[in-house]
């Protein structure tokens, strides 16, 4: 019993790792593809919806492919999974810049800020609960697609689903899926704590209803 | 102080701004105004460079203000915008700071700006300065919104409909609170607005624009007393001055169309006409048609049998007034006489009208409310 607890904790250590550095990555890059869209609507017109059919590419083929250029490594999930997890945080990115309401851009023009005054002090913060919502879904997201690291021999909760299918194993398959939905739900939870922390206090009220 | 030089800007084809020339002085309150499309906020947002102009210059204390930088130029020129657009995510006092920020003022003048300006609007600063805007009203969002224009002390501040979407009583102080800003701190101020009457009661010097053009530059005493064009007068409206009450003549009120019947017609027709009209009383002319004096149907009752004609019935008794005779005068002598009304008479002696105290009431009140 204690040997089985340690494996899952184990694969939970390896499949937490892999989704952390991966929606990390993923976050830092949609949040700069993200600005950088929204700064060139032209750009993004077309961008946009391409990026979003390669987002229903499943993770499936995806990895396999990955697998032929970047062989059986941790590298070749963390390079999917990001990629995966930078889709929500820019497409959120961009459609939170984008509904920044035109009375504060006029403002913060008519006040003498310049382009990155204007996005640091204004235009992010007010996107910010967007952007979050974004991080959580793919935070979310990334904890089950991490699974399919096991498809390529790379550990985390995966094997145990892996090993459950093949063999059959009801029990094996839970081992599995039972600590990744655990693991999602903790993830979200702390996302949600960020959000709390990251919203200004002046953009909360609303939001409440209050 | 500014001076805008053949400033035009065209888009596409619609000519927005065509050859504007004016000069605002210094510590000036000058309101733009006109028909919505007039190019009244296009001008505004000129000068703090939100919009290039196609052609021409704008001198800025002499220098032209396409040589400045435009973010140096914007942060030290006031700007209050329709909406108000505080910064939600900032408290008060941030907002306020924005642009002393941006100037990189130490942290402690910020403080003391804020509570300064606090202060001038009588708003506490332990109140108020770490409230978010959602947590104020309206009107209390907009004077800090001034505020914030006011912060770094720009010589000049720009306003594009500040008031508009705010209540009617908030406008009302508010409009008070930036008058006596203005005069205060001795600001220039760029107003626009499409309220006839708040450019009335705030401008030195009121710019009306249409279709691109300045139309009429005036202070608003003048613009009141002779406005350009109909369309101005039109905008003014109720504003405009009304005649001195005092100037005022009694033919300026009367009722005319009055019924009257010569003196040599007979009592039947007499009385026929007074059905015909619903009128107990009629007024009597010779044959030149001059006023000879009134006739009623209780004379007539009484005794219009023993009498062919109503000559003889004339009443001459009813006090006659003059067309061109002062109208207060006038007023004055029918409430004393006891009289339901005066005759007015013509220079000849026709009649006129008569003038009853529905139709003063009816006079006082157009003078009252227009």
């Amino acid at each position: 019993m204690n040997e089985l607890l340690v494996s899952i904790l184990q694969a939970a250590a390896v499949h937490t790792g892999y989704t952390l550095v991966s929606v990390a990555i993923g976050a830092v890059l949609g949040l700069t593809l993200g600005i950088g869209l929204s700064r060139l609507p032209a750009l993004a017109r077309y961008l946009i919806p391409l990026l979003s059919i390669l987002n229903t590419v499943p993770g499936i083929v995806f990895i396999g492919m990955l697998y032929i250029l970047t062989g059986m490594t941790p590298a070749t999930v963390i390079i999917a999974l990001s990629i995966y997890a930078m889709f929500p945080v820019l497409k959120n990115t961009v459609v939170g810049l984008d509904s920044v309401d035109a009375q504060y851009k006029e403002a913060a023009r008519g006040c003498g800020m310049d382009h990155y005054q204007r996005l640091v002090q204004v235009e992010l913060p007010l996107a910010m609960p967007t952007i979050i919502g974004g991080l959580r879904l793919s935070t979310v997201y990334t904890v089950s697609w991490a699974v399919l690291a096991a498809m390529i021999s790379q550990g985390g909760l995966g094997n145990f689903i892996y090993q459950g299918v093949s063999s059959n194993n009801n029990a094996l398959i839970l081992q599995g899926a039972v600590p990744a939905a655990i693991l999602a739900l903790i993830l979200g939870g702390l996302v949600d704590l960020l959000q709390k922390r990251a919203v200004p206090r002046g953009l909360r009220k609303g939001r409440d209803g209050k | 102080m500014l001076r805008f030089d053949r400033v035009s800007l065209t888009y596409g084809n619609q000519k927005i701004l065509n050859d504007i020339s004016f000069e605002i002085q210094e510590g000036q309150f000058a309101v733009f105004i006109g028909p919505s499309g007039c190019g009244k906020t296009t001008t505004l947002k000129m000068i703090n460079r939100l919009i290039q102009p196609d052609s021409g210059h704008i001198y800025l204390n002499g220098q032209d203000i396409a040589s400045i930088d435009r973010y140096e130029l914007r942060r030290h020129t006031g700007y209050v915008i329709q909406q108000i657009g505080l910064f939600p995510n900032m408290t008060v006092a941030q907002n306020i700071c924005v642009v002393p920020k941006l100037l990189k003022w130490p942290k402690d003048q910020c403080d003391q700006t804020v509570r300064a300006l606090l202060d001038m609007v009588e708003m506490p600063y332990d109140q108020y300065a770490h409230k978010y805007p959602s947590e104020m009203s309206g009107g209390q969002q907009q004077r800090i919104g001034i505020l914030r224009a006011l912060a770094a002390s720009p010589p000049v501040v720009l306003m594009d409909e500040p008031f508009s979407a705010l209540d009617p009583m908030t406008r009302r102080s508010l409009q008070l609170e930036v008058k006596n800003l203005q005069q205060k701190l001795n600001k220039t101020i760029v107003f626009v607005t499409h309220d006839m009457e708040e450019a009335l009661d705030l401008a030195d010097i009121i710019v009306f624009m249409d279709r691109g053009q300045i139309v009429q530059t005036a202070p608003p005493e003048e613009m009141l007393e002779s406005p350009a064009t109909d369309q101005i007068r039109e905008f003014l409206g109720k504003h405009q001055s009304a005649p001195d009450p005092a100037g005022l003549t009694v033919d300026q009120f009367m009722r005319t169309g009055i019924i009257t019947v010569k003196q040599d017609r007979g009592i039947n027709e007499c009385v026929s006409r007074m059905q015909h009209h619903n009128v107990d009383t009629l007024l009597v002319v010779d044959g030149a048609r001059r006023y000879q004096g009134t006739v009623s149907i209780a004379d007539i009752r009484l005794t219009g049998h023993v009498v062919k004609t109503i000559g003889p019935l004339v009443r001459c008794v009813t006090p006659t007034v003059h067309t061109g005779d002062n109208a207060k005068e006038c007023f004055e002598q029918l409430i004393s006489s006891g009289f339901p009304y005066l005759v007015v008479l013509n220079g000849d002696e026709t009649v006129a009208g008569i003038v009853t105290k529905t139709s003063m009431a009816s006079a006082m009140a157009e003078q009252l409310w227009g």
